[in-house]
């Protein structure tokens, strides 16, 4: 999976983070990181904490406006002011706190914010409840994802299938890439498997995902390649298949690839 | 629960929505309670059970009920208003002074709606836009909007509407009193209102996480101000039915009122934590308090012992409710300790 400079002149990566810096007064969180993501494929993030995971996922989902450097997506450059404007070119983020109102059903928290009306006596537009209740359960068929009930306010779901509805709501937009802050974390053995099942099922239907995780043998489960920052510096970035628990761990803590 | 990623693909599809229950009986336990109570008045006391009491009942809810559903959505929105009361005085002594002044009914009738919605807006204003808590903001209002009520009738006791004004009140359409209809009529739309509109979601939505509605796009600070707007236009149909209803005003209606409307939400189910509520809990917990109030009135009970009825009713509502939603600590602690003896009991 190792690129070379051929391959990469043939054909654009989705998205292409070009020598890209972040300071904080006189911390440079982010020194120069360079990293390209394929479209449908999973890029795991890891590093120590403060080692820069966070700030630059922010940059790229519009949270945060780099110091220096260029994000290209489909080689095209671009500059987000906000979340929004990522949002729209297609580049969804799931951060930690998943972004889900918990009293409302599950179909209420999918479509929040971009609702199905229709209109009643030509004057008022009422909400297609069935209509919305009908497409979250393709929308989750198509991802495999199970939850027994839609009706029930989403408190009442577990970690991991609130996780999966965090995700999915993020589908109906159809983006090309997702960010995700940790998604496995704080989650039981099974709700990690089914977090990840989905993870795996999206790269399949050819949505690029980008995530950030602690656990290494999650990473190496569903990732296609690591990219490994130290004190805001890519290490590098390996192919899974040809990379071995104990280098990425090194890479991680001694910061040589 | 343990599932492999084939089971979840091949029987996944058939879960979703498998456990959704087709009826929801949300309210069923306190219209249980209304009925009971009823039985009891009426075992009491026979004339309690009479249509004519009944519909007595209802006449007098019919404000209460109207301002609970603005109520309802305020509550749901995690916010409260307690110038409900004040609010109602304002505008039916304005609407009086204009009657007063030789004005046509009609015209005063808009300006006094068009004042109910400013003054609820004041209260939304300073949520969104200043970030006074709802608490302060309308505890502000409530003594405010009150003294407005005083200065502008400067103690008067009005009387006298027009009679368009009073059939409001006290006429009746097919043997049914007209507040009691247009209750009804009220509570259907804000039903419909609360459940099937883009407003009604965006109010839970806010209440529930306003962060997350936020992020996904919802207009926080437009929804706070309509749903306090919204508050101001149910205060004042409110207020239009008890003038009507009494042909009279001063500066002193609606006092205590906001603790009366506030105790039917919460009764009825509404989250004081906001995300969460429901018109048909609110109407039954309007209804529950008037049934109440009107059985302590034909049992010759004291209207200051009322006072101290609501105000206990209103705390063992709110402690039932956290009891139900597992916020009281100390008593997850116990129950968890309770367990784990009874484990550890097992094991030895």
């Amino acid at each position: 999976m190792s690129m070379t400079t051929e391959a990469l002149e043939l054909h654009q990566p989705l998205l292409s983070v070009r020598d890209i810096d972040k300071s904080y007064g006189g911390l440079r969180a982010i020194d120069g990181v360079s990293l390209d993501i394929e479209g449908g494929e999973i890029v795991a993030l890891v590093g120590d904490n403060g080692a820069g995971k966070s700030t630059l996922i922010k940059m790229i989902c519009g949270a945060l406006r780099p110091d220096g450097g260029e994000i290209f997506l489909r080689g095209k450059a671009i500059a987000f002011g906000s979340p929004k404007d990522a949002t729209d070119a297609g580049i969804e983020t799931v951060h930690q706190s998943l972004g889900l109102v918990d009293t409302l059903n599950v179909p209420e928290n999918v479509f929040l914010g971009r609702e199905k009306t229709f209109r009643v006596l030509g004057l008022f537009n009422q909400l297609d409840l069935s209509a919305m209740r009908e497409e979250t359960r393709k929308l989750l068929e198509r991802f495999g994802i199970s939850v027994p009930t839609l009706n029930e306010p989403v408190f009442r779901l577990s970690g991991g299938q609130r996780q999966t509805i965090a995700i999915s709501r993020l589908l109906l937009s159809e983006p090309s890439l997702i960010i995700m802050d940790e998604p496995m974390a704080a989650l039981g053995v099974d709700e990690g498997r089914r977090v990840m099942d989905l993870v795996v099922n999206l790269r399949d239907q050819g949505i690029a995902v980008l995530m950030i995780s602690h656990n290494l043998e999650h990473v190496f489960k569903v990732a296609d390649r690591i990219a490994v920052l130290k004190n805001g510096r890519l290490v590098g970035v390996v192919a899974t298949s040809d990379a071995s628990r104990e280098s990425v761990v090194s890479m991680i803590t001694l910061g040589t690839a | 629960m343990s599932t492999t990623a084939a089971d979840v693909r091949s029987g996944g599809s058939k879960d979703i929505g498998s456990a959704d229950r087709r009826f929801r009986l949300e309210g069923l336990g306190l219209t249980l309670v209304i009925i009971a109570l009823g039985i009891m008045f009426t075992l009491i006391n026979p004339r309690f059970a009479s249509i004519d009491n009944f519909l007595n009942i209802l006449t007098q809810a019919s404000t209460y009920i109207i301002v609970a559903m603005g109520m309802t959505f305020v509550i749901s929105k995690a916010g409260i208003d307690l110038s409900v009361g004040s609010t109602l005085a304002v505008v039916t002594c304005v609407f009086f002074g204009f009657i007063d002044g030789g004005m046509p009914w009609g015209l005063a009738l808009i300006i006094m709606f068009a004042l109910g919605a400013f003054l609820g807006a004041i209260n939304g204003l300073m949520v969104a836009f200043l970030a006074v808590p709802a608490l302060i903001a309308t505890l502000g209002t409530m003594v405010a909007y009150r003294g407005i009520a005083l200065l502008h009738s400067s103690g008067k006791l009005y009387y006298g509407l027009p009679p368009e004004i009073v059939w409001l009140g006290q006429g009746r359409l097919f043997g049914i009193p007209v507040p009691v209809i247009m209750a009804a009529i009220f509570v259907a739309f804000c039903w419909w209102l609360f459940n099937r509109t883009r407003f009604g979601l965006h109010c839970r939505s806010v209440g529930g996480n306003r962060e997350a509605a936020r992020l996904a796009g919802v207009p926080v600070s437009r929804i706070e101000i309509l749903v306090y707007t919204f508050m101001g236009v149910c205060v004042t149909i409110g207020g239009l039915i008890w003038m009507a209803r009494i042909d009279g005003a001063q500066a002193t209606l609606g006092t205590a009122m906001e603790i009366h409307v506030i105790a039917a939400t919460i009764i009825g189910g509404t989250s004081l934590f906001g995300g969460r509520g429901t018109i048909y809990g609110s109407l039954a917990g309007a209804i529950l308090l008037t049934m109440l109030n009107n059985a302590l009135v034909i049992a010759g009970v004291e209207f200051f012992w009322q006072l101290v009825a609501i105000g206990v009713i209103v705390v063992i509502a709110v402690t039932v409710n956290n009891v139900r939603e597992n916020r009281i600590v100390w008593l997850d602690t116990l129950r968890a300790r309770r367990k784990q003896a009874q484990r550890g009991a097992r094991a030895a």
